[in-house]
């Protein structure tokens, strides 16, 4: 079969590549729609029912996603307040405010929020908080007096410390961040100040990266390529052969990626992974061939006679580690995530076709080159290997040694290993769950650096919300017509038949609201009832003001949020929170509502308080209003009053962070349940990572489960073998317990490039195994002899085994060099990965099959052999 | 230019029908200071006195909606002083909030305000009077009118219709518009929009009456629509049960009003 195809794809070559030219060319001519999408938000599926929630409070509250623009002046006695400081913050918060994207009426800094205060006893004032920037230290001291006053924006516009302010910019699409940032950071590299600006803010942090993202794209990826080349020269010594792995590796990349892009899938964090993937799995099956026909050609052979046995011999393991890999990576459409289901499924499509170029293509490129380069590079390999010592090259004899040294030990080996999956038993049991886009940037990255420094000042830049809606609101419509009844049929009975009109006004008041603006039909339906009232005859008008009143306190029951018990609830709520430390701060329509209070009142700490009916809250509300700021009120309350909103800031964008908060809220529920007919849910950015973190791992645990069982099911059925079969998963479970276990032991976190990592490791661990089982039983059916069987198996394949590790580990070095986090922790996990399933299966395999030979070969085999 | 300038919203209206012939011909046109005066005269000082009922629908840049109602008191004074009581009836909640207004052009109001659910008199601290009315796109000084001697005032155009006025503000720090261009109907003078205009050139709001009626003889903009350019939104407002000429006493505009509202001014007028 293998030699078939071998001679099949020599004997066509020409069709070979045009063939492989012609996919090439049409999917790479696919490459330039690309579109790099870095929202993490997108890691959950559009109809996610958080993501949908969260969207819906952002529509709801009118919130934006904002750039965080941070002020520090940490050597002024007076930090940020005073004259200069200030007057560089008032312009660059006018300047801003005119960039194109910016939502100007949303845009929070001192110089766009108001001061309400009791000026005077008896007299209140709305004004600016800054209308214009200080000139005096004495101004700008009496702006901190104001703002220290104000609990909404203390800690968050200005820090606690006094010595950062903070601008929060909305924006109209994130898609913009990178360039409005930019623009921001053109204003304030002219401004006259000699204050520390750090501009940060999610959107910012998703664009930058997908901006370098890109650049490691065209940076990493190939500089991988370059030193997998070059080792492979090494190893080969033949240019001209050398090149077709890379050929084919390219071949692959472009096909995968072109066929991403051009079925419509936008280019996310995870598929520009996709070629640093596909770059080793599809030249270490190259490696495979190439090793074994360096190995088996001999001066003056024929180079196709060679290759055709070398495919032969090759083909089984080669189909089968492909297909493991795959159904590795195939396994991640498993997890609920869409942009490591793409993942995982162009992966496995690229395997795939990398091992039909490499059954194919291979030969075809081998049997094209004059004989003379094969003969070339033949001599060259032998000389360089017999230049070790005497008959045997450097790398034969290491092996050889390998082999013996792991079946004469294997007892102690065997006890070794046991202990390392004690000791990674512990580690991984040590492993915590934790991302954070923030720490996607390497420590020293100015986003990071913003982060740091504006966190340690602020009460935190991270946000997450907590809604309560009262959820009754449906039955309000039934209720009002309940209470109609009577008064229509007291009406009918002394002879006024207004039905008629009640329910043609009724329907006119609904219509233009959906069912769920019961709020604004009411209001409809007040003015109209009004009109009626007025317009009727003159006998008639009382039954119309009693409908009309009864609407009227429908709509003012209707209003939850104007409770002074609801928003105790939530003033509770938040207290609680904060005294524990587990929110930075927090902000909803209560703060706002006692801040009002308080300085409508008296200005005295004490009335700080919300007031003790609903008309109380209601008028302070309508206070606030008369503002320039109206409308920021909807960012804590809906117009109809059924959903308040708590914004939280959390210092730490970690997943872990916002966990303990969900679980402090839990538990104060636990403790003070919600008022009766009132739901919560979770929305913010920070909540949506900590969602997407949760349905990562539990399916990255479905993937992995499945596809150990699947690839067990593989080795079972190549081997046709039970034993065999699970002496195969062994090494790779012994290598992805070492690894995990490691990442505990030294305290990294399971992120998100980790768990991708897993199902890869699945993969490409077993490979090993597979070319070492399926050598050694050939040689064992050959001779008779298990042991001279497994010193076959550790020449050349154990060879092609080592030259693979060696070539992809170092290959990947040049991923550590890489300014994103999750490119260094792939490149170190999959040096990792080959090198110890390179180790582990050249010992361990051996000296099982040592301790129990009986079992894998039969008694027949271990007899021979022990009398040998 | 030492005009004077009318004012985009048109709460108080009447018009002083007494104070202009009602043609005004190309010929004699007058001069930009007059029909400034004119117009200001029209839309905040029609009739000694008035009385109104404002029902305003708020509706946000987001599309939500708010209503307001509530009933306006009018008084003439010497020298352009004018009181106002505003009482509101709706929402429910804040029925009996009251904002009692000393309009003194030229210098600063006198403002009060008496909230009922929380029984407190305050006054408010003269200030920026372009804050928003009640939540509304109204700002306070559309409501009594911005003095005319705030700004400089240029005729710009005279179209068969209309007196396009551009004012500028004398102190253009105090305001966040860097001019605004009113539309004046020649023959009641009324303004009939109004488009303020920023720094970049670009209009940001709009003030339209949408609806003109003669009541007791004075024409009278009974549809209001105050715009937010900018960011979208708007309020519409409709003035009805309008009076003028009622005789009410000044008594009723004292701090006393603010706890205990004159129900019979209040009361709308038999049909």
């Amino acid at each position: 079969m293998g030699r078939l195809i071998a001679r099949f794809s020599m004997r066509h070559r020409w069709w070979v590549f045009g063939v492989t030219l012609a996919i090439v060319v049409a999917t790479g001519l696919l490459i330039p729609r690309l579109t790099i999408d870095t929202d993490p938000e997108n890691m959950l599926p559009a109809d996610q029912p958080d993501r949908v929630e969260h969207n819906r409070i952002q529509e709801r509250f009118d919130l934006h996603d904002m750039i965080v623009v941070g002020v520090v002046n940490e050597q002024h006695p007076e930090g940020i307040f005073n004259p200069q400081s200030l007057s560089a913050l008032y312009q660059l918060s006018e300047s801003i405010e005119d960039i194109e994207g910016v939502i100007e009426q949303d845009m929070l800094s001192l110089a766009t929020i108001d001061n309400v205060e009791q000026v005077s006893p008896g007299t209140i004032s709305f004004d600016w908080m800054m209308s214009e920037p200080p000139s005096t230290q004495a101004e700008a001291d009496s702006i901190r007096r104001a703002i220290q006053d104000l609990p909404m924006f203390y800690g968050t516009l200005v820090a606690e410390t006094d010595q950062a302010a903070g601008i929060f910019v909305p924006i109209e699409s994130k898609d913009e961040s990178h360039r409005i940032a930019t623009e921001i950071q053109g204003i304030i590299d002219e401004l006259d100040s000699n204050d520390d600006f750090h501009i940060t803010g999610q959107p910012v942090a998703q664009d930058t990266f997908g901006v370098e993202m890109f650049q490691q794209m065209a940076i990493s990826a190939p500089l991988a390529g370059l030193l997998i080349f070059l080792l492979m020269l090494y190893f080969f010594r033949s240019l001209p052969l050398v090149v077709a792995p890379m050929l084919l590796a390219m071949a692959t990349v472009i096909t995968a990626m072109g066929l991403l892009i051009g079925m419509g899938y936008t280019v996310h964090i995870m598929s520009s992974m996709i070629p640093i993937f596909l770059m080793p799995i599809a030249v270490v099956d190259s490696i495979h061939v190439l090793s074994s026909f360096a190995d088996r050609c001999r001066a003056g052979d024929d180079k196709q006679l060679v290759m055709a046995e070398v495919i032969q011999s090759l083909y089984k393991p080669l189909i089968f580690t492909s297909l493991t890999t795959s159904v590795g990576f195939a396994s991640l459409m498993l997890t609920p995530i869409p942009p490591v289901q793409i993942f995982g499924a162009f992966v496995a499509i690229g395997v795939l076709f990398a091992i039909v170029l490499s059954l194919t293509f291979l030969p075809a490129f081998v049997a094209a080159l004059p004989q003379k380069t094969v003969d070339g590079m033949v001599s060259r390999v032998r000389t360089h290997e017999e230049s070790g010592k005497g008959a045997d090259c450097r790398l034969c004899r290491f092996m050889s040694a390998t082999g013996r040294f792991a079946t004469r030990h294997a007892t102690p080996l065997l006890v070794t290993f046991a202990g390392l999956v004690v000791v990674a038993v512990y580690g991984i049991n040590q492993i915590y769950i934790n991302d954070n886009p923030t720490r996607w940037f390497k420590e020293d990255h100015r986003i990071r650096v913003a982060d740091r420094v504006l966190n340690e000042h602020f009460a935190g830049t991270y946000e997450a919300y907590i809604v309560l809606e009262q959820t009754r609101v449906g039955d309000l419509m039934a209720t009002l017509n309940e209470r109609a009844e009577p008064v229509l049929d007291q009406a009918a009975e002394d002879g006024h038949a207004i039905r008629k009109d009640w329910s043609r006004i009724l329907e006119q008041s609904r219509s233009g609201n959906t069912e769920n603006e019961v709020g604004a039909t009411l209001d409809e339906l007040m003015f109209a009832l009004e009109d009626q009232s007025f317009n009727a005859p003159r006998d008639q008008a009382q039954y119309w003001d009693e409908l009309l009143s009864i609407t009227e306190r429908i709509r003012s029951e209707a209003q939850y949020f104007q409770k002074p018990e609801a928003l105790r609830y939530m003033d509770n709520m938040q207290t609680w929170l904060e005294e524990r430390d587990h929110v930075g701060k927090s902000s909803s329509l209560a703060d706002l509502v006692q801040t009002i209070n308080r300085e409508l009142v008296s200005g005295e700490p004490q009335d700080y308080r919300i007031p003790d009916r609903p008309s109380g809250v209601a008028q302070t509300i309508l206070s606030y209003q008369s503002s320039h700021r109206p409308e920021d009120l909807w960012h804590f309350v809906s117009e109809d009053y059924e959903e308040a909103s708590i914004w939280l800031q959390l210092p730490s964008g970690d997943n872990r962070a916002m966990q303990s908060v969900v679980d402090a809220v839990e538990q104060y529920k636990d403790n003070h349940p919600l008022p009766e007919g009132v739901d919560m849910t979770w929305g913010g950015s920070t909540y949506i990572n900590l969602v997407w973190q949760g349905e990562m791992v539990e399916g990255m645990r479905a993937a992995l489960l499945s596809a150990s069982v699947f690839v067990l099911a593989m080795m079972i059925l190549l081997f046709r073998s039970f034993v065999f079969g699970v002496l195969a998963v062994l090494p790779l479970t012994l290598t992805i317990a070492l690894i995990y276990g490691v990442m505990g032991l030294i305290g990294k976190p399971y992120d998100m490039p980790v768990a991708v990592l897993s199902s890869l490791s699945l993969g490409l661990s077993v490979d090993f195994a597979i070319h070492f089982i399926q050598r050694l039983r050939a040689e064992a059916a050959e001779t008779g002899n298990w042991r001279q069987a497994i010193d076959a198996v550790f020449e050349e394949p154990a060879r092609a085994i080592t030259r693979n590790a060696i070539v992809i580990s170092l290959g990947f070095l040049p991923l550590l060099a890489a300014p994103l986090v999750p490119y260094i922790t792939v490149g170190i996990f999959l040096a990792s990965i080959m090198a110890l399933s390179a180790v582990v299966t050249l010992l361990m395999l051996p000296a099982i099959l040592r301790a129990i030979p009986s079992l894998f070969f039969g008694r027949e085999i271990a007899r021979a052999t022990r009398q040998e | 230019m030492k005009n004077r300038v009318l004012r985009t919203l048109v709460i108080g209206l009447g018009l002083a029908a007494t104070a202009f012939a009602p043609a005004a011909s190309a010929q004699d046109r007058p001069s930009t200071m007059e029909i400034v005066k004119r117009a200001n005269q029209a839309s905040f000082y029609a009739g000694d006195d008035g009385r109104t009922e404002a029902r305003m629908r708020i509706v946000g840049s987001s599309g939500r909606e708010q209503v307001r109602q509530f009933t306006m008191l009018r008084r003439d004074g010497d020298q352009g002083r004018q009181q106002y009581l505003v009482v509101f009836s709706r929402p429910a909640d804040v029925r009996g909030t009251v904002f009692l207004v000393e309009k003194n052009p030229g210098a600063d109001d006198n403002r009060w305000l008496y909230l009922p659910g929380l029984d407190l008199v305050r006054r408010i601290a003269p200030g920026d009077k372009r804050t928003s009315f009640v939540g509304s796109h109204v700002y306070y000084e559309d409501v009594s009118g911005r003095d005319i001697q705030a700004d400089e005032h240029e005729l710009i155009e005279t179209t068969d219709e209309h007196y396009v006025v551009r004012s500028t503000p004398k102190d253009p720090d105090s305001v966040e518009f860097a001019y605004f261009d009113t539309r004046i109907d020649r023959d009641t003078f009324l303004p009939m929009e109004s488009e303020y205009v920023n720094a970049d050139g670009k209009i940001y709001r709009r003030m339209k009456i949408e609806e003109v009626k003669e009541i007791d003889g004075y024409p009278t903009g009974v549809r209001m629509r105050m715009e937010d350019v900018a960011n979208g939104g708007h309020t519409l407002v409709q003035f009805r049960y309008n009076a003028y000429d009622l005789g009410i006493p000044e008594s009723v505009f004292s701090e006393r009003s603010l706890r205990n509202p004159p129900r019979e001014w209040l009361q709308r007028p038999e049909r």
